[in-house]
């Protein structure tokens, strides 16, 4: 049977695209890491795993990744697990469009399962404006070739029978958005990337940054010195204080976000449910858990990760508002994590100013998970020699401080 | 028996129980077996503990999915309903998943060779998915959050958590003590040398002291950025907030299972759960009783298996070292071992229990792995205090001990505690 | 055929299944938890935290004392959203009813 193993021996366990024997993914955490290599990345989130594949499935296979905890310790073990195409700017929701499609092939391309599902996204609105603020994105949607359509308050009960309807006022829906699960994203990617000859290093951080007279970086580490031709920042919410080692300033600054789960149930929740006015979140797992959360304003910058019980308070008084049903439901877990919040809420990509073989890839605003797919793959084709997508050249980190910033729309869907 | 005699129903049919007994202890009593199916394999399913930790005896309780039985009070009426299992727990017709994946199942490849099949794949993993299914109504409405500000919080009301409530409150601090279990008392009750009896007179002794005890009551986070800190506790239909001045964790440790082959069988119940359902619900959970011990408890594996042989059972005791596997269809019938099959009907796992420490650990509580000690001890002065400022640890929690001596541990912590300087 | 040596009861989690973590590189008892699920059901460790990771120090060659627990994270016990949502210190937002009590 598929997927079947041998207890008695490890590397025997094939699975079915044929490929067997496996070497192990990561690195034994006491060897030294290379003398030099073509491209570090510094984090082992899936942006930076997500780059890693793709440069070695182009053929740069000469890439050192270098994680300074475990794999899955920051930004991208801790999100929902939410994938959309409802966004307010043509750019993310083409991007989205090709990102949903890398990952609905996921599992088979990279051999590891990662749940997705198209249940689709259910937003809620409560008043005129919020309404006014969903018709306005539907159309531009629509427009791109994705199907979000409004509902009114009574349809949305035919998606989501256990609602409580009181107060809402509209919805819209989309069904081709999904929900994924996380982890094994990470694992696929590195898994793939350690096949191709990518050396992924975990409990490796880096210590310092310096520059080479010519070009790339010594880049320091407690397991030796890699001499890197170039340097991709994955850091996410801490990309500033790795580009700090070598004076460039990043705009960016974290705001913890708080998510729980629940105990498992029967499947019964098809999509994400959200609720604009308070930031509310939640959609159903492949475990069958209820994952959420709900945005609130006032936990500050910070890249604490601890959990508040104003969090467990404000979550479940808005969900059993909305969900009645859900008041005998039991939390089983809350945790955090952080988002990178950017000045104009679009991401920071490209080469810093100054800073030719320095890359930056961060300020995602609670969407990089989603983003990863595509943006791996655009980075690896400019990096290979292809021409950079558009996307690139509007994510300057140049365009706050030269003016250009300006003149690209600001994303306004930026939630929860 | 204790308690007055009601009805409730398990899985359809009328059952005779009493008022102070679980569900659980209900159901064993009256010859219920499997309640539910694993997640994964679809294994059978059903207690281990008896202490509301395990994840073995979760089932449907009036409409409501994924409760424990075994701190569900018997009260007149209670409907109860297995999980995760069609068209019944103890005939699962996925019980046959276990079989085909008997070298196991590595869920991260299986189906990932070509897209119709990986499709196919997440569509029955996810009607596969989950263990309870949806409440069928809508919570009833409860009453505000109630809130304590004391001197002293003693979180586990066992041996140790009630001798070090008793001590403070008696010291002149206000006191109150929060256990999670049906009635305080914790191991007091398990230990054939300790009892029942001794259980309700040290509870009694607290309340005497002025004590706050708030029974049914979990203690469910330290969470220190509300409200300059605060406890939060969970009763069935109450939360409360605490604010205390002193912490002390008295949660003493959870039982655990050993690793041999088939360990989860439903019939191999932890030895310590078999001791309470004989010293404090007077249940002899077996006739022909093996034992299987792992090494640092001779005295109370010694002691349990005096108490199960006065009360009629034929008791082996069997090294973990010797065993290599169960055999049952639903209950298991027997051990394998060195020496051949060992004929029974109850498996009791003697294993030091694993320190409670999760709580501790919220509160900034430095721990550490211990082997001898059961597995992640609190790590404490020779006063008993932790890491963490103003906070406290006595008993099984910071290293198995037993209940005679966590109970002397607990005086000793609180009466440090309360010549400490402020 | 040698039966299934079951280490986390809530999710079946093996002691094989542990060894297969470690093989492929997820030694981090952070990693060996997201990898084979252990620890992430009902009951969060509560049976199996000690015993796996007294596992993972013999199969990693390590000194129990040098593995640490993974993060213990509230609420300690499963908790029904009911009994939180009456906690005082729920965040409001713009449209909340007025008055808590008796609402829809």
């Amino acid at each position: 049977m598929q997927g079947a193993i041998d207890d008695e021996d490890d590397e025997s366990r094939a699975d079915v695209s044929g490929e067997i024997r496996l070497p192990a993914t990561l690195e034994g955490t006491t060897g030294p890491v290379p003398a030099s290599a073509e491209i570090v990345i510094v984090g082992g989130g899936v942006i930076g795993l997500s780059i890693a594949y793709h440069l070695a499935k182009r053929g740069l296979t000469d890439v050192v990744v270098v994680e300074r905890g475990y794999l899955a310790e920051g930004a991208s073990g801790r999100n929902g697990g939410g994938v959309r195409q409802q966004w307010s700017t043509e750019i993310n929701i083409r991007l989205m469009q090709e990102s949903v499609e890398l990952c609905r092939r996921f599992a088979v391309d990279l051999g590891v399962n990662v749940w997705f599902r198209q249940g689709g996204y259910l937003f809620l609105a409560r008043n005129a404006n919020e309404v006014a603020r969903l018709e306005k994105n539907i159309a531009l949607q629509n427009r791109c070739g994705v199907h979000t359509r409004m509902l009114e308050p009574k349809a949305a009960l035919d998606i989501v029978p256990e609602l409580n309807l009181d107060g809402v006022v509209g919805a819209s829906y989309n069904p081709s958005d999904g929900i994924l699960f996380p982890w094994p994203f990470l694992w696929g990617y590195a898994r793939q990337a350690a096949a191709y000859g990518v050396r992924i290093f975990t409990q490796t951080p880096v210590g310092g940054l310096e520059p080479i007279e010519g070009g790339g970086y010594v880049v320091h580490t407690p397991r030796g010195a890699v001499r890197a031709r170039r340097v991709i920042n994955a850091t996410g919410a801490w990309s500033p204080k790795l580009a700090e080692m070598i004076g460039v300033k990043v705009p960016t600054w974290p705001i913890r976000h708080e998510i729980c789960s629940s105990e498992p149930l029967k499947p019964f929740l098809r999509p994400m449910v959200s609720e604009l006015a308070s930031g509310l979140y939640c959609s159903q797992s492949m475990r069958g858990e209820i994952v959420g959360g709900v945005s609130l304003p006032g936990h500050g910058s910070t890249y604490g990760m601890g959990s508040t019980l104003e969090f467990l308070a404000t979550y479940a008084r808005r969900l059993v508002r909305l969900m009645p049903v859900l008041g005998d439901i039991k939390i089983l877990r809350q945790w955090a994590g952080p988002y990178d919040q950017s000045p104009d809420g679009n991401p920071i990509l490209g080469a810093a100013p100054g800073h030719p073989d320095f890359f930056l890839a961060c300020g995602f605003v609670g969407h990089g998970f989603m983003m990863a797919p595509i943006i791996g793959k655009l980075y690896a084709e400019w990096l290979t020699g292809s021409e950079p997508h558009e996307i690139f050249g509007r994510s300057q980190l140049a365009r706050f401080t030269d003016g250009s910033g300006a003149q690209h729309a600001k994303e306004d869907f930026n939630i929860g | 028996m204790r308690g007055e005699a009601v009805e409730v129903r398990i899985a359809g049919s009328a059952v005779r129980a009493y008022g102070d007994e679980s569900l659980a202890a209900a159901t064993l009593a009256s010859g219920g077996r499997i309640l539910s199916r694993s997640l994964k394999y679809h294994r059978p399913r059903t207690f281990f503990c008896f202490e509301g930790h395990c994840s073995g005896c979760l089932v449907r309780i009036g409409g409501v999915p994924n409760l424990r039985a075994c701190q569900a009070p018997c009260s007149a009426g209670a409907e109860v309903e297995g999980q995760n299992a069609f068209p019944s727990a103890e005939i699962d017709l996925l019980g046959a998943v276990d079989f085909l994946f008997s070298r196991g199942m590595d869920h991260h490849t299986l189906m990932t060779g070509s897209s119709v099949l990986n499709k196919l794949a997440n569509k029955v993993v996810r009607q596969l998915s989950g263990l309870g299914k949806l409440p069928d109504v809508a919570a009833a409405e409860l009453p505000d959050v109630h809130r304590f500000d004391v001197d002293v919080c003693v979180i586990g009301g066992g041996p140790a958590g009630l001798a070090a409530a008793t001590t403070t409150s008696r010291g002149g601090r206000s006191t109150v003590l929060v256990d999670d279990q049906l009635r305080p008392g914790g191991s007091l009750r398990a230990d054939p040398r300790q009892g029942r009896q001794l259980a309700e007179t040290r509870w009694g002794e607290a309340v005497q002291a002025g004590v706050t005890v708030l029974a049914r009551s979990t203690a469910i986070g330290f969470f220190p950025e509300d409200d300059g800190g605060v406890l939060a506790v969970s009763a069935p239909d109450r939360l409360y907030r605490i604010y205390a001045r002193q912490w002390i964790w008295a949660t003493g440790g959870y039982v655990v299972n050993l690793p041999f082959p088939d360990n989860d069988r439903p019939g191999v119940l932890a030895a310590r759960a078999v001791g309470r359902l004989l010293v404090d619900h007077g249940i002899l959970a077996g006739d022909k009783i093996c034992i299987v011990e792992d090494k640092g408890l001779e005295s109370d594996v010694v002691a349990l298996a005096d108490a199960l042989s006065g009360a009629g059972a034929d008791v082996t005791r069997i090294p973990l070292a010797d065993v290599s596997g169960t055999r049952g269809r639903g209950w298991t019938t027997a051990v394998d071992t060195k020496r051949g099959k060992l004929d029974c009907d109850l498996v009791a796992v003697a294993a030091i229990p694993a320190p409670a420490s999760e709580g501790p650990r919220q509160q900034g509580c430095t721990v550490v792995l211990d082997e001898a000690a059961g597995g992640f001890r609190v790590v404490t002065n020779e006063l008993g205090q932790t890491s963490a400022t103003n906070v406290w640890a006595c008993g099984d929690v910071t290293g198995y001990r037993g209940a005679a001596a966590s109970a002397a541990d607990g005086a000793r912590v609180a009466q440090n505690l309360l010549e400490a300087r402020r | 055929m040698p039966g299934k040596i079951v280490l986390c009861r809530c999710e079946d989690v093996t002691l094989s299944d542990i060894e297969h973590s470690v093989s492929r590189g997820y030694r981090d008892i952070e990693e060996v938890k997201r990898y084979t699920g252990f620890g992430t059901g009902p009951c969060q460790g509560k049976e199996c935290l000690a015993v796996v990771a007294l596992q993972l120090a013999q199969i990693t060659k390590q000194n129990p004392s040098a593995i640490p627990p993974f993060t213990s994270r509230p609420p300690l016990a499963p908790t029904p959203l009911k009994l939180l949502a009456k906690d005082p210190g729920a965040h409001r937002f713009p449209d909340d009813l007025g008055d808590d009590e008796g609402e829809a």
